[in-house]
């Protein structure tokens, strides 16, 4: 395992390398890649050039820090929930960032990312509170199960908040209905300047409680015994993955599974401490949005399949091979 | 064997469901005398015959059917699973419902004659892929439980891409139709949805006598000669077709299903979920639900499904809180 972490590091970065000049190249007509590096490295004004940098840059970028933004959410979520299906889709975080969003553009007129992203975060923060408290009231506390469930009632609820304002603002729906599926299309590179701030931000709060999640893994007893305060690491972890989810869903819209999938991945490869499994899940995030988002685009061309739906599909095999594994526990 | 209390039960909620059907026909844009509203029932001549009798009255019949169709399906269902939460709405069946008739929506198939039996087959499909990858030498009610949650995202968000596809007025149907909506059902909806449920009556007869048997221990029925897993796989086939046709006329109504057979269970306190009173309670709230949907902020009009979830996720929450059982997820 030891020798194993900076290769495992490495095949990533270059992974994640492959994934970007895939999704540089490909798209509606393919670039050779010779052409993509001509274009990001001497310019140019060939209508290949102008593609790769007026559309495809800020699109890889975007899908770039949000892919990498949910992992770490959901590596964290898992880590503070000690719950192995723990992501920001299932636990209703996302929807509760999607409504921020409708409502910002419904009653408080607001269409730029930089004004969604407040309503997202308080969205998204009002949410996970509530499945959090749901579930780890009552008897047995916040078991996987009562999590899921408390998601998906949360979930259900807010969709329903949801439609009720898109029925009745019905101006609000035709700009909302694009992005509700989570898309990687037509980002300008405006929000890429707007993201990286609150990406940044939630990144630092996430990785500065690595050990605490360590400590953690190991029981709740434990972690206390071993001096880490549990309330701490769990508030910043959570205000950690919030912002990382909010502005996830404010960029790019609500994308399944990522948050679920990809720290298993990284866990299986570098094992469980987190000051590994979260640098790798921030690489294998993006990696797997890229791809999916790159595979949606040359599926049906000229229309193409919204990261969003791609994700989900690739995501469902991954959580059923899981509850079906027994790593759940009951 | 009939339990006393469930008969009163069922009959007080048959009085409820009268009267809520009464005041469904009086109150609306123009309030009509429940006088007025008897007469135009009677088939006497009324002034108020288009309201009442032409946009009201179908509307009405349509609510009742598919109020009453969700609450023998989720009772239906949740007796199989042996759990409260395994509503057709949670574990990705009206889901599938949604994805295949919002697809349809989006490549022009309006008729709303058309778009119940896709519901139909959509619902099946969704529930069978749930059934066969949460199999595993047994049908355990934790992971059935988990793997549908995760077939209802996946269908959501294929639903969300047919939704990008059409053009907007589609999308803005397909929107209202997602959230469970009476709205604009008239005779020609109402009459083939009054013969399919007719039809699958008996259907929900021998449900409801085969249910008592699965609701046995497994040891006790094998040993009486029931043949366990067809049942079980009928009754479930037969919640997911109910659930499925209801989705189908009026959009997947949220919490039905989940929120009719255990009320009605906990009102009669029979150890089963009595399937004739979690109809009649179907009922009641759907036609409620509309009733304040088409009033309480009108002119404009709220959809059913958004009161019905309204209500049912924070009874879902007090479910989970509560549960003191959903841990093994075994118990109902």
């Amino acid at each position: 395992m030891q020798a194993r972490r900076p290769v495992a590091l490495a095949a990533a970065v270059l992974a994640l390398l492959l994934a970007i000049l895939f999704s540089l190249a490909f798209g509606a007509r393919a670039i050779p890649p010779s052409a993509v590096l001509d274009a990001l490295l001497n310019g140019g004004h060939s209508d290949a050039a102008e593609v790769v940098r007026g559309l495809r840059v800020p699109r890889t970028a975007i899908g770039l820090m949000v892919g990498a933004g949910l992992a770490l959410a959901g590596t964290v979520l898992q880590g503070i929930t000690r719950n192995p299906i723990a992501d920001p889709g299932i636990l209703g975080i996302s929807q509760g960032a999607s409504v921020g969003v409708v409502l910002a553009i419904a009653f408080a007129g607001i269409h730029t990312l930089t004004g969604y992203v407040w309503f997202a975060f308080v969205g998204a923060a009002i949410a996970s509170v509530a499945v959090y408290a749901i579930a780890s009231s009552g008897r047995g506390g916040a078991t996987p199960v009562k999590l899921a469930l408390g998601g998906a009632a949360i979930n259900a609820l807010l969709v329903s908040v949801t439609t009720a304002v898109l029925t009745t603002k019905a101006s609000a729906l035709d700009e909302f209905r694009f992005w509700q599926v989570g898309s990687l299309s037509g980002r300008d590179a405006e929000i890429v300047g707007q993201v990286w701030p609150f990406l940044l931000v939630g990144a630092v709060l996430v990785l500065s409680v690595a050990r605490g999640l360590d400590a953690l893994a190991l029981g709740e007893d434990v972690a206390r015994g071993l001096g880490q305060r549990v309330a701490t690491v769990r508030i910043v972890g959570g205000l950690g993955a919030t912002v990382l989810t909010g502005v996830g869903v404010a960029a790019a819209g609500p994308l399944a599974f990522i948050g679920l999938a990809v720290p298993h991945i990284a866990r299986a490869i570098v094992g469980p401490d987190h000051r590994w499994v979260l640098p790798l899940a921030a690489l294998l995030g993006p990696t797997m949005l890229l791809v999916s988002d790159t595979v949606g685009r040359v599926l049906f061309p000229p229309s193409e399949v919204p990261a969003g739906v791609m994700t989900a599909l690739i995501g469902v095999p991954f959580l059923v091979g899981l509850v079906r594994r027994k790593a759940v526990p009951a | 064997m009939l339990h006393r209390r469930a008969v009163a039960v069922g009959a007080g909620l048959a009085v409820l469901l009268a009267a809520t059907c009464l005041a469904y026909l009086c109150v609306g844009e123009s309030f009509v005398a429940p006088g007025e509203v008897l007469k135009v029932l009677a088939g006497r001549p009324s002034a108020d015959e288009l309201v009442v009798g032409t946009l009201r009255a179908p509307r009405l019949v349509v609510g009742l059917l598919v109020g009453a169709a969700f609450g023998v399906a989720g009772g239906l269902i949740q007796t199989v699973a042996r759990n409260p939460l395994a509503s057709p709405d949670i574990i990705g069946i009206s889901q599938g419902a949604s994805a295949l008739t919002v697809g349809a929506m989006t490549f022009g198939v309006t008729s709303y004659t058309v778009l119940p039996y896709l519901s139909v087959a959509g619902g099946l499909l969704a529930a069978a892929l749930v059934y066969v990858f949460a199999w595993r030498g047994g049908l355990h009610a934790t992971r059935f439980v988990l793997i549908g949650i995760g077939f209802a995202i996946a269908l959501r968000s294929v639903t969300t891409l047919f939704m990008t596809k059409g053009d907007y007025l589609v999308a803005q149907q397909a929107q209202i139709w997602m959230t469970g909506s009476l709205n604009g059902r008239g005779w020609a909806e109402a009459a083939p949805l009054g013969w399919t449920l007719l039809v699958l009556v008996p259907a929900v007869a021998w449900a409801a006598r085969a249910q008592r048997a699965v609701g046995l221990d497994d040891d006790t029925a094998t040993a009486l000669g029931v043949r366990l897993n067809r049942v079980r796989l009928g009754l479930v086939v037969l919640g997911v077709v109910l659930a499925s046709v209801a989705t189908g006329a009026a959009g997947p109504v949220d919490f039905v299903a989940l929120l009719a057979p255990q009320i009605a269970r906990r009102m009669t306190r029979t150890a089963q979920i009595p399937l004739v009173c979690s109809a009649l309670l179907g009922a009641v709230v759907v036609v409620l639900a509309d009733l304040l949907g088409r009033k309480l902020f009108s002119p404009t009009e709220v959809p059913v499904g958004v009161f019905t979830a309204a209500v049912g996720a924070p009874y879902l929450i007090w479910l989970i809180v509560r549960s003191r059982t959903v841990r093994s997820g075994v118990k109902a």
